[in-house]
């Protein structure tokens, strides 16, 4: 009994000992390679990323390996990170959610190597996701759209019903607002990341509902394309897209991403890493997201508007999502006077007042 | 509504004929017994070739005519497996299916997300500027498509080269003992497939988007293999089925645009479901023709040719 409980009694203390915590170490020379599910020019996530890991190389004086059309898959994912662990590779950089499971796996298998991946959901002792605030930026074009919007009506494509899509939308949407409370917000989810011959056919679908301005939330510029075509206000996404519409472009919503990968790089290689633990999250004071250089169109009276907004948000003075928010379809999600917290950013599943449109039920 | 319904109408060729080019031509080479996986190849490279055609200048038409071709050069490739060296059908598909994507992805690079004029619209014409946007917002592929539909259609089953074609499918030793070379024939037909799906891909990034991307086919290419499958092997019942797959899924967004609640994800799956219970439906009448060719999928060998 007695050895019961002093077995007990250990394990206990065992559990109680603070994690060898502190930052992560690299053990040899820093080596560090890309992982990409797709072409890194495919104009707009995978270029963003590979325009940071061209910075950090550049910052850092190192060659930075990349691999290239590595499928979501656990198997062939793993296969691409053991490849480069076993030839010394001790920093690796995931870029896609659908990465999540297997690299998180994998750096508990290789506990020496670090570990980033973009919007991904796991992180660890050497693990790190990594996303943005992409929101707030998202309410500033919004505010853009409002101010060159004369049908009262604007519109928006997005890919798939999911938190950090959710949350472009009704940012978007709530920006618009801002400006025009009675504001039109029409979205159309295309059921895919990528696919720009349907993206061009859906932006004329929603032109056709006299909407004057279209945001994409994807990768392709086809909605811009379409959008210069009939003559209405565009907003591209992740890389400025301003050559896809250059008379109708008002702005992009773009990351910069080298703004967190440089410093984070920098900290591993120096020895004072330490991933945030449920990970790291930023907005425009960070740089990570911001607006693209305006469009031709876009007078400065909107751009000072803008501005005065943006330094709110940085100030923390306002929030997207502050109270009093109301779901299109139900009650009062936010009171007023408090903010939506970031857990319920990530699990956003509905519309905020003044969309059309239709989510697909969520899994 | 009837504007809802016009607009509809309007965006409908869009959706339609793509699919409907790239399936003719699988129908061509699988009446011939060839088994065809390859429209996902064959519409990339084309697309990608009529992109890159356009970008240097050549103009939209030379753009469309070099998709084709690009696409008859890839099917050079599947057709010299298949039918000369008789690999098996199944992989040589898939394997052309990789090597048409990889091309593109090694050609295109430097070329991805460059706008361009494609085929001008009937409304932007010297002569078409009057008509009714319905039409107006129309190009030329669209009379160019149905001609070459009732083309494949009247060669099939109205003359003797296409009675050939069909012999072959259904029992090339007897087309062989006829005096049919079933090689020349298989030939011909994963060649002209190869246009077909050549030119679909090339309407794709000429025609509708106007700028070429790696992975723009997205897709289509499995939809028209399911596609020919729903339509019994049939050039004119492919048009039938192009119009629903591609209606419905021009359909959606207008919907969702109108904030009216529609399960897309069911939608979504309406192609791949349709083509279930058709084969569900055709496989268990016992002895009932399924429309399939006799021959489909395998490889000839006459006794003598060792």
């Amino acid at each position: 009994m007695i050895k019961l409980r002093s077995a007990f009694a250990t394990g206990l203390l065992a559990a109680s000992l603070p994690v060898a915590a502190g930052a992560f170490e690299l053990k040899s020379e820093p080596k560090i390679a890309f992982i990409y599910a797709s072409t890194v020019q495919d104009g707009g996530w995978n270029e963003a990323i590979d325009k940071g890991r061209a910075a950090v190389s550049e910052e850092l004086g190192l060659d930075i390996a990349v691999a290239e059309n590595i499928p979501e898959e656990a198997t062939r994912l793993r296969a691409a990170i053991d490849l480069y662990v076993q030839r010394g590779y001790n920093i690796i950089v995931g870029t896609t959610y659908g990465y999540s499971e297997a690299m998180y796996e994998a750096a508990q298998a290789y506990p020496d190597v670090a570990f980033f991946n973009a919007s991904g959901v796991h992180n660890g002792e050497n693990m790190e996701s990594f996303y943005a605030r992409t929101y707030e930026a998202w309410y500033l074009a919004g505010i853009a759209a409002a101010e060159a919007s004369d049908s009262g009506k604007i519109g928006m494509l997005a890919g798939f019903p999911v938190g950090v899509v959710n949350w472009d939308v009704n940012g978007f949407a709530r920006g618009a607002q801002s400006v025009e409370p009675g504001i039109d917000t029409t979205v159309v989810y295309t059921n895919s990341w990528w696919d720009p011959v349907k993206e061009g056919q859906v932006s004329e679908a929603i032109l056709d509902q006299n909407a004057d301005v279209i945001a994409t939330d994807l990768s392709a510029a086809s909605a811009l394309n379409a959008a210069e075509e009939r003559g209405a206000g565009a907003i591209g996404y992740q890389i400025d897209m301003s050559a896809a519409a250059p008379e109708n472009i008002l702005t992009s919503v773009v990351f910069n991403w080298d703004a967190y990968l440089t410093p984070r790089i920098k900290a591993v290689i120096d020895g004072s890493w330490e991933p945030e633990e449920w990970g790291w999250f930023e907005g425009l004071e960070s740089g990570v997201v911001d607006l693209a250089p305006f469009g031709p169109s876009v007078s400065e009276e909107t751009k000072t508007k803008i501005a005065d907004a943006k330094a709110q948000i940085i100030a923390g003075e306002l929030q997207p999502f502050a109270g009093p928010l109301k779901a299109r379809d139900g009650g009062e999600v936010v009171a007023a006077g408090e903010v939506l917290p970031d857990d319920a950013l990530w699990t956003m599943d509905f519309f905020v007042d003044g969309i059309t449109g239709t989510m697909p039920a969520g899994e | 509504m009837t504007d809802f319904f016009l607009a509809w109408l309007t965006v409908l060729p869009g959706y339609v004929l793509p699919l409907l080019l790239a399936s003719l031509g699988v129908v061509l080479s699988e009446r011939a017994g060839v088994l065809n996986l390859c429209p996902e190849g064959f519409m990339a490279v084309g697309a990608m070739t009529g992109a890159l055609i356009c970008l240097a200048g050549q103009g939209p038409w030379l753009g469309v005519l070099g998709g084709t071709a690009a696409g008859l050069g890839l099917s050079a490739v599947f057709g010299l497996a298949v039918v000369v060296f008789r690999v098996e059908q199944t992989l040589a598909g898939l394997a052309t299916v990789a090597l048409g994507l990889g091309i593109t992805g090694v050609l295109g690079r430097s070329h991805v997300q460059k706008p361009f004029d494609g085929v001008p619209r009937l409304s932007e014409t010297s002569w078409g500027a009057e008509l009714p946007r319905v039409l107006g917002q129309q190009t030329l592929m669209l009379p160019l498509a149905l001609l070459l539909l009732l083309l494949v259609a009247w060669f099939l089953t109205r003359s003797a080269a296409g009675l050939r074609l069909r012999a072959v499918g259904e029992d090339p030793g007897a087309a062989d003992v006829a005096g049919v070379d079933v090689q020349i024939v298989q030939l011909g037909a994963v060649l002209t497939s190869g246009a077909f799906g050549g030119l679909a891909g090339a309407y794709l990034s000429v025609a509708s988007a106007h700028v070429w991307v790696e992975g723009m086919v997205a897709g289509r290419g499995w939809v028209v293999i399911a596609l020919v499958i729903f339509a019994r092997w049939r050039p004119l019942r492919c048009l039938a089925a192009a119009l629903l797959f591609g209606g419905t899924e021009a359909l959606m967004p207008r919907l969702q645009a109108l904030g009216v609640d529609f399960p897309v994800y069911l939608g979504a799956m309406l192609p791949y479901v349709l083509t279930l219970a058709v084969l569900a439906l055709t496989s268990t009448r016992r002895g009932a023709r399924s429309g399939a060719p006799a021959a489909l999928g395998l490889s000839y060998l006459r006794q003598d040719k060792h």
